[in-house]
């Protein structure tokens, strides 16, 4: 009990934790039920993916099948790049629509702010989950990645996800309340995303090339430091972005 | 009153970065090696420490505005992120020809230029995010989470940045008193990294006093090698000849010998090492670094009374409640 109390202060909102809880799930189920009914959001970080995947795929062939460092550096890259603009593109949805649809008002009065936020989060790393299963069985099977060291690869690219759930759900109720959403996003988010980039297609290639666990532990570990800090912020300061 | 204080204290900063600058062409000795590239330092130093001040500065201005709700706040929020931007900038431009002078190249994704093109990115953001949002109370709240969601993984990238080369061409051991480069001990047939350069230390020849250690030198990526010489003087207890790496200003240095293990240790020497051990050079670098820093509160000051006097003005013109 003391647990939930301090929890609900620490958000700066006197709603008890349960409460929060149930009005989070409400938001994410009606997120996801918004969505299976337009299916914009899949449709567009699906197809996106998938263009990427093609495009590298018509321009270097069966890549994937190069096992030097240097080639398997460059396919982690390419994985990653695709994921990135992927995500960067169709994350925005959960907040802009409800802007769209002049909806965030409503959504105001029938949950906290931290509801709200939790809800958003994790529907966009539900979203972000299924792109990544689809976009890297894209890259098996189109350029011929061959994936050496499977479990590490794996939960790089779910810490690596969680990264980017936790860094661009608040960015995206900040830029839904702006002018060129879309734009604004990607370039709001690039900088705060370059230094996860930068560990997870290290650690990326490194899976890729059958490397330990203990090789890659040091970028899962960063990568769950960047996850719990940017997450932690965003508590702190979702309710600002929810009241401008 | 505030306007005499603000035009002497231009007049004193004004006088005080000119001297700054004439010391730094005439009075600074002409460092060895290095020639006049290395009196860059006296501005890019202080530029990039600036830019960093600036940051939290805006940062912590950003905090107070969604604490108090000032528009005050905000406004000093924005005077440090555009001054920042501005001293951003100019280390990025300093460090840039320094690099193209000493190293070859403009752009080498040094750690250092890592974090300051994701700085000068996230400053980029910023300004766009303001130019993007109409109405004023939301641009400030908006842009003041965004400095502070920024300020948090700004951390990360300081931490981040340095695995993506193993080492740095950033010459801290050999500019910032008080660190040191440590160089490595390397036994016969070893292979080590001093910067970015693999060494392979192939054979250790003593000829009288002189001990000379064969190594073999590798660009990075393993371009290209070179085999070097330097030597130490056993009866003088001290290095000898220190040969350049190929290519750079910067020298092999064979610091210490141990015959019986077999085992040397090899350092990187920049060019200007002892920079700092210069009186006249030390006084104009803190001369510098106290000019520049007062530059910028002098600048922040005047731009966020000047945001302050715009508000004013269009509040009063009606364009705003």
């Amino acid at each position: 009990m003391d647990h939930e109390i301090s929890t609900a202060k620490f958000a700066g909102i006197r709603t008890p934790f349960r409460q929060i809880m149930t009005a989070m799930q409400a938001v994410l189920i009606k997120d996801v039920r918004s969505e299976l009914r337009t299916r914009y959001a899949i449709n567009a970080l699906i197809l996106f993916a998938a263009g990427a995947v093609v495009a590298v795929s018509l321009g270097i062939g069966f890549f994937g099948l190069r096992r030097d460092a240097d080639s398997l550096r460059i396919q982690a890259v390419l994985l990653w790049i695709a994921l990135l603009f992927a995500a960067l593109n169709g994350l925005s949805r959960s907040f802009v629509h409800e802007e769209e649809t002049r909806t965030l008002a409503s959504l105001r009065l029938a949950a906290p702010p931290l509801a709200v936020y939790l809800g958003k989060f994790w529907f966009n790393l539900a979203l972000l989950l299924v792109l990544d299963t689809v976009t890297t069985l894209l890259f098996v099977m189109f350029v011929r990645v061959q994936v050496a060291n499977i479990p590490l690869f794996v939960s790089l690219l779910a810490a690596g996800s969680l990264c980017l759930a936790t860094a661009t759900t608040i960015l995206a109720a900040v830029i839904a309340k702006a002018s060129f959403k879309n734009t604004l996003f990607a370039v709001l988010a690039f900088p705060l995303l370059a230094p996860t980039l930068i560990v997870a297609i290290e650690g990326t290639a490194t899976a890729l090339g059958g490397g330990s666990w203990s090789e890659g532990f040091s970028a899962l570990r960063t990568l769950l430091a960047y996850a719990v800090a940017t997450f932690v912020a965003s508590l702190f300061l979702f309710r600002f972005v929810w009241e401008a | 009153m505030a306007l005499r204080i603000s035009q002497i204290a231009k007049l004193i900063i004004g006088v005080w970065i000119a001297s700054v600058i004439v010391s730094m062409f005439l009075v600074l000795p002409q460092y060895e090696g290095l020639g006049n590239a290395g009196r860059i330092m006296i501005m890019h130093v202080p530029t990039a420490w600036v830019s960093v001040l600036a940051f939290a500065v805006s940062a912590l201005y950003s905090g107070l505005y969604l604490r108090r709700g000032r528009s005050s706040d905000d406004d000093k929020a924005l005077a440090a992120a555009e001054s920042g931007f501005l001293f951003t900038l100019l280390a990025t431009i300093t460090g840039m020809i320094f690099s193209q002078v000493v190293w070859g190249v403009y752009w080498n994704w040094d750690p250092r230029q890592t974090s300051i093109f994701v700085l000068l990115l996230i400053y980029a953001a910023l300004f766009a995010l303001r130019a993007a949002i109409d109405d004023p109370d939301r641009r400030r709240q908006l842009s003041a989470v965004y400095s502070l969601f920024a300020f948090v993984t700004v951390p990360f990238l300081f931490f981040i940045a340095p695995r993506i080369t193993d080492s740095t061409l950033h010459p801290n051991c050999v500019f910032i008193q008080g660190s040191t480069c440590e160089g490595i001990v390397l036994q016969e047939g070893n292979i080590g990294l001093l910067g970015d350069r693999k060494v392979q230390l192939l054979a250790i020849d003593r000829q009288g006093d002189t001990i000379t250690a064969e190594v073999n030198v590798s660009e990075p990526g393993l371009r290209d090698e070179a085999l070097l010489q330097p030597t130490f003087n056993l009866a003088a207890g001290e290095r000898d000849i220190a040969p350049e790496f190929p290519g750079l200003r910067f020298r092999l240095v064979l610091e210490e010998v141990d015959l019986d293990a077999g085992r040397v240790r090899l350092n990187i020497e920049a060019p200007g090492t002892g920079l700092l051990d210069n009186q006249r050079t030390l006084i104009t670098f803190i001369a510098s670094n106290i000019g520049f820093t007062a530059l910028f509160i002098w600048m922040f000051q005047i731009r966020a009374t000047l945001l302050g006097a715009q508000w004013a003005l269009e509040r009063r013109e009606g364009a705003l409640p």
